[in-house]
């Protein structure tokens, strides 16, 4: 399964029949490529989810002949990505705020 | 079948039902991409493992293809080291 960070909900009216049942989500792999996915399971844009390809994207998305190639299967409860991100800007931050105190 | 490293455990409490109990485990590849694999064998952050891709994953978690997994750990390498792994 693949990691993706959800970006938000993806709305196609006109669609073929058996994309019904879920709704369609934006979502991000951590290189910032862009697909679409399937989400049975009801996620928030923000979201760090685990998706299925091959297959098990169409048996997740609820039976064996869903036309789906990638579906959300689970949200990661904790993922350490943002949490370095977050780490890495308060350390901007010090190391911003050192230098103009260096400066003063 | 691929070679992974285990990188470390993965929680996802909210998932589909028939994911069910079944433990996970993020792993790397040799140049460091990271996926997410089934993992029934018991794994360990650290351990070289094989892994099954596409729809033979969902053979291997069960034996059955009630899981619907497309990356499933098959077994851990007794012996690998970093070096061989890179070459």
């Amino acid at each position: 399964m693949k990691i993706f960070r959800v970006e938000g909900t993806l709305v196609a009216t006109a669609r073929i029949g058996g994309l019904e049942l879920h709704r369609l989500l934006v979502v991000q792999d951590r290189s910032g490529g862009k697909q679409v996915a399937v989400d049975p399971v009801g996620c928030k844009p923000g979201d760090w989810v685990i998706a299925a390809g091959s297959s098990a994207a169409r048996d997740a998305a609820g039976h064996s002949d869903y036309p789906s190639d990638l579906t959300i299967v689970g949200i990661i409860d904790y993922w350490d990505e943002e949490n370095e991100e977050q780490a890495a800007s308060a350390d901007n931050r010090a190391a911003a705020s050192a230098g103009n105190g260096a400066r003063r | 079948m691929k070679i992974h490293r285990v990188a470390r455990d993965l929680v996802a409490t909210h998932r589909i039902p028939s994911l069910a109990d079944m433990y996970l485990r993020v792993v790397e590849d040799d140049s460091g991409d990271l996926e997410v694999a089934l993992a029934p064998v018991g794994a360990k952050p650290g351990d070289f493992v094989i892994t099954i891709s596409t729809s033979a994953a969902r053979y291997a978690a069960t034996g059955d293809k009630s899981i619907p997994t497309d990356l499933t750990i098959g077994g851990i390498i007794d012996h690998w080291s970093e070096e061989r792994w890179h070459d």
